[in-house]
């Protein structure tokens, strides 16, 4: 008994100490910038509510793309958690099945070729084109003795290489004037983050959130296994389907906004799976705070790493997570 | 007494393949049934059958008089607890964690851990011999040990009826025997109904009520161990050559292979 407390007073600190650290990451990605912003300016912005240059820079530039690094980065680790413990399999992440790829396309077709705007449709269509991908991976992995995670990884490599093909038509036969932006937003961009985008977003991430959250004893369950998990107990057909729509909408509304990021889905889970362990209930939430305050820092080293101009977050997080996740995987003997 | 689960006249097959030809069996409360047969002979799939986790192509199932699957899932786990054959040997979290898995038809998605439920997950590691080990991760111990936290897994579960494919598989001789000394235990403590695979031809008789014996898909002899456990009854269901006399310090059956060759070994 003493025992749970104690875990249960460690996870206490883990979650403080992250939360601390996103708190810093935010603090310190909003004080950063090509113009330096005296302290006064924050208070100008923060607390009198002015609108001088300085608040005007804070509040609709710095803090909402701040924000948004929030949201995206929490969302997308968060869906990445999801997709392992569905496939059981620590490789499993929304790109890897095709399900960012079909958020792309979704994404692309309304802003290459219906509206430029950031409407609220646009997360809903990356939805669809998420949820479609998932479905027809599921679909084609699909055999009479039921899906194998293996095979749904393959299926997802094969389906991601085909939807990653049609991008680059659909980006070559768009109007020459949106090629530039679009293959910017493709490689990952927290550039878009404005106040009305960030308020887009905040309702899918913070619903597809919970609703895993609420699933995770289910979570927990199904890594023992489809029988193993039916046996103790759960609608494990039900339960697979809703984590499925759910870390789809996660995803796909992510990448509407966002563009394609990669490697946080992947490595992040596997990070607050060091600190927190397995159980979802801890898992989930670490995984959104460390998602999220390791998007807000290489989004800030994307903007001023490179005197000559911004670098797409996507090839940060690529660069910083590739050796970070071959670490992990040394450290734990190839196990995780 | 009323069986606690019952199958009628069970059929299954994979593709082509006949697994079970009309299998009958009742599981009654307050005895340990053991399942015996050889490799391939449909123990598994039986159980998977009796657990819900497979539908029969003809035949009934009935726990407490109902078809398993028409109970909503997690009052069907509280009545029937069940666990497979092979023990996951990459589960990322520890012994503990792994039993309590077993508390989730008490628990749903959202309540809390209750002092229940931390008492039964105490009580299982302890029956299985556990307690020292429940801060490890399963990858960390051996596969006996894993074995015996499935089994504690479906001991916390708090069950009626338990069904456990091949549990001692793995287990040395101690454990072996503690596992039976257990199931026997919670049979006669708390009515559970235990349906037990083995291949312990000698050990089951030991424990066993009531013996079942598959062979071919088929139930080829069932009862008491005496009446099951023959020469001939052996010879038919697994080829070999037994001798089956008493074991003279305790009075039960005692199967022991003939060294003779299995038909079909030239020399």
């Amino acid at each position: 008994m003493s025992r749970g407390r104690v875990e249960t007073a460690r996870f206490g600190t883990v979650l403080a100490a992250l939360l601390s650290a996103l708190a810093g990451a935010v603090v310190l990605s909003t004080a950063t910038g090509p113009v330096s912003i005296p302290f006064g300016g924050f208070v100008d912005a923060f607390l009198r509510g002015g609108d001088g240059t300085p608040a005007r820079i804070l509040l609709s530039l710095r803090l909402p793309r701040a924000l948004l690094g929030v949201l995206v980065g929490g969302a997308l680790a968060s869906s990445g958690v999801a997709f392992q413990a569905l496939l059981r399999n620590p490789l499993a992440d929304p790109y890897i099945l095709g399900v960012s790829g079909g958020a792309a396309v979704g994404a692309l077709t309304v802003a290459l070729f219906l509206s430029a705007d950031a409407s609220p449709v646009l997360p809903l269509c990356a939805f669809l084109g998420a949820a479609a991908a998932a479905l027809s991976v599921f679909l084609l992995a699909r055999r009479r003795s039921g899906v194998s995670p293996e095979r749904l990884i393959l299926m997802g490599v094969v389906v991601g290489a085909f939807l990653n093909a049609v991008i680059m038509l659909m980006v070559t036969l768009s109007p020459p004037g949106k090629i530039p932006g679009a293959l910017y937003w493709l490689m990952g961009d927290l550039s878009l983050g404005t106040p009305r985008r960030v308020a887009v977003l905040l309702p899918y991430v913070t619903a597809g959130s919970a609703v895993l959250f609420l699933l995770s004893r289910g979570l927990d369950l199904l890594l023992l296994g489809d029988s193993e998990a039916f046996q103790a107990g759960l609608s494990v057909e039900r339960v697979k389907t809703a984590t499925y729509l759910t870390a789809s909408l996660l995803a796909g509304s992510v990448v509407a906004v966002s563009g394609l990021i990669g490697f946080v889905g992947l490595i992040v889970p596997h990070g607050a799976r060091a600190l927190v362990g397995s159980g979802h209930r801890r898992l989930l939430p670490a995984a959104f705070l460390l998602g999220a305050a390791f998007l807000v820092v290489s989004d800030l080293i994307a903007r001023t790493a490179s005197p000559s101009g911004e670098l797409p977050v996507g090839a940060v997080t690529a660069l910083a997570g590739a050796p970070f996740f071959l670490y992990l995987l040394r450290r734990n003997g190839g196990r995780s | 007494m009323n069986p606690a689960l019952t199958a009628r006249k069970v059929e299954f097959r994979y593709g082509d393949r006949d697994i079970l030809r009309g299998v009958d069996i009742d599981l009654f409360p307050g005895e340990v049934t053991v399942l015996l047969g050889p490799n391939g002979s449909g123990k598994s799939t039986l159980i998977k059958i009796l657990s819900g986790v497979l539908s029969p192509r003809a035949g009934d199932v009935l726990l407490c008089g109902r078809p398993p699957r028409s109970f909503p899932r997690r009052e069907m786990a509280r009545l029937l607890s069940a666990v497979g054959q092979d023990p996951p040997v990459d589960f990322p979290m520890t012994v503990e964690a792994y039993v309590a898995l077993g508390r989730f038809p008490h628990q749903g998605f959202f309540g809390g851990t209750t002092s229940e439920d931390r008492e039964q997950v105490a009580r299982a590691l302890d029956l299985t011999e556990l307690a020292a080990l429940r801060g490890r991760a399963l990858s960390e111990i051996s596969a006996g040990e894993r074995q015996r936290a499935t089994v504690a897994r479906a001991i916390a579960q708090g069950a009626t009826v338990m069904l456990l494919d091949e549990p001692t598989a793995f287990l040395d001789i101690r454990h072996r025997v503690a596992f039976y000394e257990v199931v026997t235990r919670l049979a006669e403590t708390c009515g559970v109904a235990a349906l037990v695979a083995s291949h312990d031809l000698s050990l089951c008789a030991e424990y066993g009520e009531r013996i079942v014996l598959l062979s071919d898909g088929a139930v080829a002899a069932q009862g008491r161990p005496e009446r099951v456990l023959t020469p001939e009854n052996v010879r038919a269901a697994y080829g070999v050559e037994v001798a089956c006399d008493r074991n003279p310090a305790t009075g039960a059956i005692r199967v022991t292979p003939l060294r003779a060759r299995p038909p079909g070994v030239e020399t």
